[in-house]
């Protein structure tokens, strides 16, 4: 009985109460003595440690298990912590048994003391960090892999339009006809309207691509390559602060790159200057979205030109919007418009709904 | 210079973009040449002393990527011209040797040709 005489003095003052909160936390946790005998032990302290519940009372901290516990910083850590001089607080420290993985444990431990000066004890919470730490670096792991992938993804895309880019260009260089030259470059363009998309998806968040980049740097390489003389020719783009989908934003693109090729070729055969403005704005849901340009207007009577592959695609891509298509004279020159009234949205697309 | 045409080195391991590249380059009036790696490009380098410029992709395979290698170039021939393209976003700029021109891919081709025929000039009139 002789060992035991002061672990039954310590058990003594507790109050059954504070021993049943201990037994029964959640969190692993122990209560000691000042030097470290244990007056109590959360069954979930037990099990997670694998201890002997039955047997722990009354042990010293140092002896449970094979002695893993006996830690001489977490003996000094606590000892300071028993004397007032130190708090341990969120402490790492590693557990390491034999045969067992190293285990990574995160103890905090607090002084009780209830104005007793001989009757001091310790709290002291550990939990195993081990499984959380992993299940995170698993989640950095498949978060970085997921964003190389996607990068891997982009520059692929990227090679295979500068290898269609590339093809549709040289072509372009080669042959004789001017027709077959004009639909190649018109191809290339296209082309080129889609990467910009791509080139704004890889730099923006959530898959939306903002407008008004994404229409000042399509107009730019329109300019680039279809202006001979910048000081002759101008783009200007006005375009609000609008994100809208990656597929929505190509069909814009599209359109805008249709009608600025078409507005290049014909609306300023010996202007000395000309301006086309492509503007977008919205508001809620409604869209309008306008190529304009101050040239010399529609072609009238039997001059006009049959509807190329041009018109077709602006046409299709506009009903795809659900947006009316509409041409006017803007004095001097032509206006295109798209506009899509949220409110006629269901009537257009859904007419067996009704 | 080679009979007077600058001459420009096109660097890139996909064939198709390297044919298309070189054919821009000669569209352009230079005279062009080719390697499929920083590697290849280097032993051009080192075999002649004619060449102006030194148009690269980044991603290549092999230790050195067009990045390593415009710094390389920039630092052992300073007077060749570089511009470099990649399919990557975003390149930082300054991650390259100043003075060198940077291009995404897909590229304009006549943004490629402008920066050619800009860099050319600077390095003639400099």
């Amino acid at each position: 009985m002789g060992p035991f005489m002061p672990i039954k003095s310590a058990i003594f003052a507790e109050a059954p109460s504070t021993l049943a909160v201990v037994v029964l936390s959640n969190e692993p946790l122990l209560l000691l003595s000042t030097d470290l005998q244990i007056i109590a032990a959360s069954i979930s302290f037990c099990n997670a440690f694998a201890i002997d519940a039955a047997t722990i009372v009354g042990r010293r901290l140092g002896t449970l298990g094979n002695g893993e516990w006996n830690m001489p910083k977490l003996v000094s850590l606590l000892n300071a912590t028993a004397s007032g001089n130190a708090k341990i607080e969120a402490y790492e420290i590693d557990l390491k048994r034999p045969n067992q993985k190293t285990r990574q444990l995160v103890v905090n431990a607090q002084i009780l003391d209830d104005g007793q000066k001989d009757h001091v004890r310790l709290l002291l919470a550990v939990t195993d960090m081990t499984d959380a730490r992993a299940t995170a670096r698993l989640k950095d792991d498949l978060l970085n892999d997921k964003a190389i992938l996607i990068q891997e993804v982009q520059h692929r895309v990227a090679n295979s339009l500068q290898i269609i880019a590339s093809i549709l260009m040289q072509g372009a260089r080669r042959v004789q006809s001017d027709e077959a030259r004009d639909h190649l470059q018109n191809a290339h363009h296209r082309v080129m309207s889609i990467s910009a998309v791509q080139k704004q998806l890889s730099t923006s968040k959530g898959g939306k691509v903002p407008l008004k980049a994404y229409m000042a740097l399509l107009c730019e390489s329109l300019g680039a390559s279809m202006i001979a003389d910048q000081d002759r020719l101008s783009i200007a783009v006005k375009v609000d602060d609008s994100s809208v989908e990656a597929d929505v934003s190509i069909s814009l693109g599209l359109i805008v790159t249709e009608l600025v090729i078409n507005a290049l070729k014909h609306a300023f055969p010996d202007q000395p200057k000309g301006k086309i403005t492509v503007s977008y704005a919205s508001k809620g849901r409604d869209w309008t979205l306008m190529v304009a340009d101050d040239g010399i207007g529609m072609p009238t009577g039997p001059a006009t030109p049959k509807a190329g592959l041009g018109t077709g695609i602006v046409e299709a891509l506009a009903k795809n919007l659900q947006g009316t298509l509409e041409v006017s004279c803007a004095e001097p020159g032509t206006a295109v418009t798209v506009r899509h009234n949220a409110d006629a949205e269901g009537q257009t697309a859904a007419p067996s709904a009704a | 210079m080679k009979n007077g045409r600058a001459v420009v080195l096109v660097v890139d391991d996909i064939a198709l973009i390297r044919m298309g590249a070189v054919d821009l380059v000669q569209s352009a009036g230079y005279e062009a040449l080719e390697a499929q790696d920083a590697h290849e490009a280097i032993r051009i380098l080192e075999s002649r002393d004619d060449i102006d410029l030194v148009f690269t992709d980044v991603q290549m395979p092999g230790t050195m990527d067009g990045i390593k290698l415009a710094h390389f170039i920039r630092n052992r021939w300073p007077p060749v011209q570089l511009i470099v393209a990649s399919g990557r976003d975003i390149l930082e700029e300054s991650s390259l040797p100043t003075g060198s021109q940077y291009f995404s891919k897909p590229y304009n081709d006549h943004a490629i040709t402008d920066a050619m025929a800009r860099l050319l000039q600077s390095k003639n009139s400099g």
